[in-house]
């Protein structure tokens, strides 16, 4: 029998959230990529999200080809080996631009309030 | 995240196929490991690169990859249903534990099948006869008028009655009316009597009915010019004559009781249901001459017409009722001298769907509320079992939870149980479902008489499948998870089922609910059971077996009255001449069974010379007409005077003979013979009887022909053959009256040949046809009733057996300290005696307070006398102690030093 839920399943979420966005505007900048060049870009970008437990990417990654914001398929890596590429689809772009707005939203205001100092209030 | 994402996932995972090259589950694993492998090998390039040596690099490749398995398992978790895989890994799982409990198995699935079999059946009845819309028309707009009286509960409309009540009606947009009668019909085959029913233009348009052949009855066929159609219903069409297409445009004899007339075939009636009488041939009001009679058209209380109404675009059954009780009042204020305020006319407007159910609703209602407490039992009794096993789990249940299950995943497991079980049992219910709605429906077919087209279909499985849905869901929550706290869990697995109050509570709960339900079971099965038995002890006043009734229609195509009464008195003459034969009369009623027309009317009379009093009716009596040797043949005495003879015929003095309830009431202390009375009913005005003196003859015993149970009342007979109607032939046989049937028919068909003989029957099978309802109630009831008991019984012994098995070692503890066997034999004993004392406690209560309410929304219910009552709740505390005496036994015999060495 497995346990469903377990203690840490609400940071996973979150942290698959945020993974999920990183994934999609990476292969919006950057075009298809394989999993581990994903992975190494947004380590390049997010510092140590990824530096440790970068397999939680491919979940996440199987999550959104599910929900059909990115397709893959299998294409040559650099040196040459048979390696899966992901790419963004329609659907995936109109997600990110979406999402992207959201997010922005949220930062402003949350930074709004990060910002807000006792003698700013009446 | 959005919903239409969430649903394209769904779908996904559902049918994985996220991406086209994704298909199977292997496909995937092998993709993730290949990713995975890719991944790595990149990542320990790039660190050789770095200047790691290989190792090293593939070393700290691993390392920020992360723990492989879970991620795997997140990464299956999210190609699929995580929930629903692992349910159908605990359905596999209960199946096998099920397996290895056949006993637990077998008896769960059998009490759930039969409650849910008996109520998907039952529902299926109520559903077709009750609930079923009509064919007709916009049926929710046609309306049956009915007026009633002191005497009859619906005497019909005359034809000015029908005049005023439909004159100027702003509700109702039409009025049709229909006359049920019988027709002997000459020309569809053999000659025979069919019920038919001669009806207006209007009527069909009114009832909104088609025809699947031909064409119907309208407003040309009205009038007394109007040249004789029929139109024939479904069921004969298709049954008696076999949907033979031909019979359109056949001429035919139609003979009722005042001629005979010819009639065309014009058409085929869609199949519908018959009210109020179950016609088999509709002519217009031409062909019965009865009908077009001066008496019928003039006279207000020959009441021989059924009223059906449409309303009117927009109007409702209130304004309609309305309209209409006004209408009747205005005409009941305008001939005070027809509507009597001591006669208790009433009116009625009613939907045809309402009237039509009127009989049925009730009984089916009551069988409904039977069968959803057999429901409620069979859910009680495996709860019980249920919950008795998942305590005796307790133990295994905490050892899971200690080793990481969570109670999610535990009530998964028990809901897994309860899937399988309550999917067996609607199974093995639909099964059993399928033959009982065909009783149901014969039975059913006693009250209304849509029963009798009723089909299966798929609403039943519904049914089903809903009560297992319901019954799956009152299993898998009711029995309460074992206490998550590890240590606790392993002391409780070391140590065997300890049983916790609360779960005990639960169970005597069930129990109780169980044995209450059951009894208002009992009681109910009992009461009509005694009502049956009472109906079996009325003995008629003679030995009904050997007298044999015969249905002779009269036949008065190109006959004269004299042809035909010396037609019947050659019939008696020559039947009488047969071995075996021992007394040959007639009459115009089959006692019990012609129950149905005027054999319950009770005319005014008047003894000559009577000082009549003022503002006091004239007395009340039945009327019957009887052929000489009527009661001889019967088998009754005559109490005074002398029978009717054959020259008690037209034209010589008119004489009556009287019942002893009449001589007594009437002629107290004198003697009747010779004395005279004549009918003062105003009937008579529309009748052939004449209001001239008749003098008595002769005083029989009581006998009433009309009720099972003999309800005396004042009768008075005249001779068919002086002025009146025969029609049945009565013989009494010295041995099996059924052997005289086929030398009887020959003889009759030889003296006639298109004279039809029906319907022969001994009295005693016409007094058997008419208990048989009230015999198929009893038997349905007591069916129901003895399941309940049958499952009650299971579950006492279920929850005792339970509890037994629970105190082992107190019992052992108990007997080490000198307690005899015989005291805890008794006290196992009595918890199951209380248990059942409480049962019928709780169900007297209930059943009190149920017939409170349901009296407060339709109809009064009999309370059962005391002693069904009595013999009930005796009945269930003896099975009751019968239930406890196995696990009483088990306890009593309990081993001490075992008991205690299993601590």
């Amino acid at each position: 029998m497995t346990p469903t839920n377990n203690p840490s399943s609400k940071k996973t979420d979150v942290l698959q959230g945020t993974l999920a966005l990183m994934v999609l505007k990476t292969l919006d900048v950057l075009g298809p990529l394989h999993g581990y060049g994903l992975a190494r870009r947004i380590e390049q970008i997010s510092g140590d999200l990824l530096a440790v437990n970068q397999g939680t990417l491919y979940p996440v990654l199987l999550k959104l080809e599910q929900e059909g914001a990115i397709e893959s398929e299998w294409g040559a890596s650099e040196n040459n080996r048979r390696a899966r590429f992901y790419n963004l689809t329609k659907a995936g772009r109109k997600a990110l631009q979406s999402e992207t707005q959201d997010w922005q939203q949220t930062a402003a205001i949350i930074s709004r309030f990060f910002e807000i100092k006792s003698e700013d209030l009446p | 995240m959005s919903l239409t994402r969430n649903i394209r996932r769904f779908f996904n995972r559902l049918f994985n196929s996220g991406s086209r090259t994704i298909d199977t589950r292997t496909d995937r694993e092998s993709r993730l490991r290949e990713e995975i492998a890719e991944h790595v090998a990149l990542q320990t390039e790039d660190n050789i690169r770095a200047g790691l040596d290989p190792i090293e690099a593939r070393r700290r490749a691993m390392l920020k990859f992360g723990g492989v398995e879970s991620m795997k398992e997140d990464y299956r978790d999210e190609c699929a249903f995580p929930w629903l895989e692992h349910l159908l890994q605990d359905i596999r799982f209960a199946l096998r534990m099920l397996y290895k409990n056949p006993g637990f198995t077998v008896v769960a699935v059998v009490t759930l099948a039969l409650g849910i079999g008996a109520n998907a059946a039952i529902f299926s009845v109520v559903r077709g006869v009750l609930l079923r819309p009509l064919v007709n028309r916009d049926e929710a707009r046609l309306l049956y008028l009915c007026q009633s009286d002191t005497y009859t509960t619906d005497v019909n409309f005359s034809v000015p009655e029908i005049d005023d009540l439909s004159a100027d009606l702003k509700s109702i947009q039409a009025v049709g009316t229909l006359s049920p009668l019988d027709f002997t019909v000459v020309g569809l085959g053999d000659a025979r009597t069919l019920t038919a029913g001669v009806v207006d233009g209007a009527y069909f348009d009114v009832v909104g009915l088609r025809s699947v052949l031909g064409r119907l009855i309208g407003p040309g066929d009205d009038g007394p010019n109007a040249a004789g159609v029929a139109v024939l219903t479904y069921k004969f069409w298709s049954t008696t004559l076999h949907s033979d297409p031909s019979v359109i445009g056949k001429t035919i004899r139609l003979g009722s009781y005042n001629g005979t007339r010819s009639a065309t075939v014009i058409g085929v009636l869609q199949p519908s249901v018959p009210y109020p009488v179950e016609t088999e041939i509709i002519a217009n009001i031409v062909t019965s001459p009865h009908h077009l009679s001066a008496t019928m058209v003039t006279s207000r209380v020959h009441r021989m017409t059924e009223v059906f109404a449409r309303l009117a675009p927009g109007a409702t059954l209130e304004s309609a009722r309305a309209e209409l009780a006004t209408t009747y009042a205005a005409m009941r204020n305008a001939h005070p001298e027809v509507y009597k305020p001591n006669d208790g006319f009433r009116f009625t407007v009613t939907r045809i769907h309402d009237q039509i159910n009127s009989r049925a609703n009730t009984v089916l209602w009551v069988l409904l509320a039977a069968s959803g407490l057999l429901f409620l039992i069979a859910c009680s009794n495996v709860a019980n079992l249920f919950l008795a096993r998942t305590v005796r789990r307790e133990p295994e249940l905490a050892l899971r939870s200690a080793l990481g299950a969570t109670s999610g995943a535990l009530r998964r497991s028990l809901l897994a149980e309860a899937i399988v079980l309550c999917g067996a049992g609607l199974l093995a219910g639909v099964i059993i479902a399928a033959p009982m709605v065909g009783v149901l429906s014969r039975y059913a077919s006693r009250f209304s008489v849509r029963a009798a087209d009723l089909a299966l279909d798929s609403s039943m499985l519904w049914i089903g499948v809903a009560l297992a849905f319901v019954a799956t869901i009152f299993l898998a929550f009711i029995p309460r998870l074992p206490n998550t706290n590890t240590s606790h869990a392993f002391a409780v697995s070391s140590s065997g089922s300890r049983v916790t109050p609360s779960s005990r509570r639960r169970l005597r709960v069930f129990a109780v609910t169980q044995i209450a339900a059951c009894f208002l079971l009992l009681a109910g099965a009992g009461a009509l059971l005694r009502a049956l038995f009472v109906l079996e002890n009325s003995q008629a006043p003679f030995d009904t077996a050997r007298v044999l009734a015969v249905n002779l229609p009269v036949m008065t195509d190109g006959r004269t009255p004299e042809q035909i009464t010396s037609f019947y008195r050659d019939v008696r003459r020559r039947v009488a001449s047969f071995p075996g034969v021992e007394s040959v009369s007639g009459a115009m009623f089959v006692p019990w069974r012609d129950t149905i027309n005027f054999a319950d009317l009770h005319m005014q009379f008047a003894v000559d010379g009577a000082p009549k009093e003022d503002g006091k009716e004239d007395p009340r009596a039945r009327f019957r007409f009887i052929l000489p040797n009527y009661f001889s043949t019967m088998g009754m005495p005559f109490l005074e005077g002398r029978d009717f003879n054959d020259n008690d015929r037209a034209g010589s003095e008119r004489v009556v003979i009287i019942s002893e309830a009449l001589a007594k009431q009437l002629f107290p202390g004198q003697d009747p013979l010779n004395h005279k009375l004549h009918w003062t009913d105003p009937i008579l005005k529309s009748s052939s009887m004449s209001p001239e003196s008749r003098r008595i003859v002769g005083v029989v015993p009581d006998f009433d022909d009309t009720g099972i149970i003999p309800d005396p009342s004042m009768t008075i007979y005249q001779p068919s053959d002086q002025e009146g109607l025969s029609g049945r032939l009565f013989v009494r046989a010295k041995g099996d009256p059924y052997a005289l049937m086929p030398i009887l028919t020959s003889e009759i068909h030889h003296m006639s040949d298109n004279q039809p003989v029906e319907r022969a029957s001994t009295l005693r099978d016409v007094r058997a046809e008419v208990m048989a309802p009230d015999r198929l109630n009893a038997i349905v009831f007591g069916g129901f009733a003895s399941l309940a008991l049958l499952i009650s019984i299971v579950g006492v012994a279920g929850v005792l057996a339970f509890s037994v098995s629970g105190r082992l070692h107190e019992f052992g503890i108990r007997l080490a300290l000198g307690a005899s066997p015989r005291n805890i034999l008794s006290g196992v004993l009595s918890e199951g005696f209380v248990i059942a004392l409480i049962g019928v406690t709780v169900g007297t209560a209930a059943g009190f307070a149920l017939a409170r309410v349901i009296a407060k929304y339709t109809v009064e219910l009999q309370i059962p006398g005391a002693t069904p009552l009595i013999i009930s709740a005796a009945l269930i505390l003896a099975a009751a102690l019968i239930a406890s005496a196995i696990p009483a036994i088990r306890a009593a015999s309990v081993d001490a030093a075992r008991a205690l060495r299993a601590e």
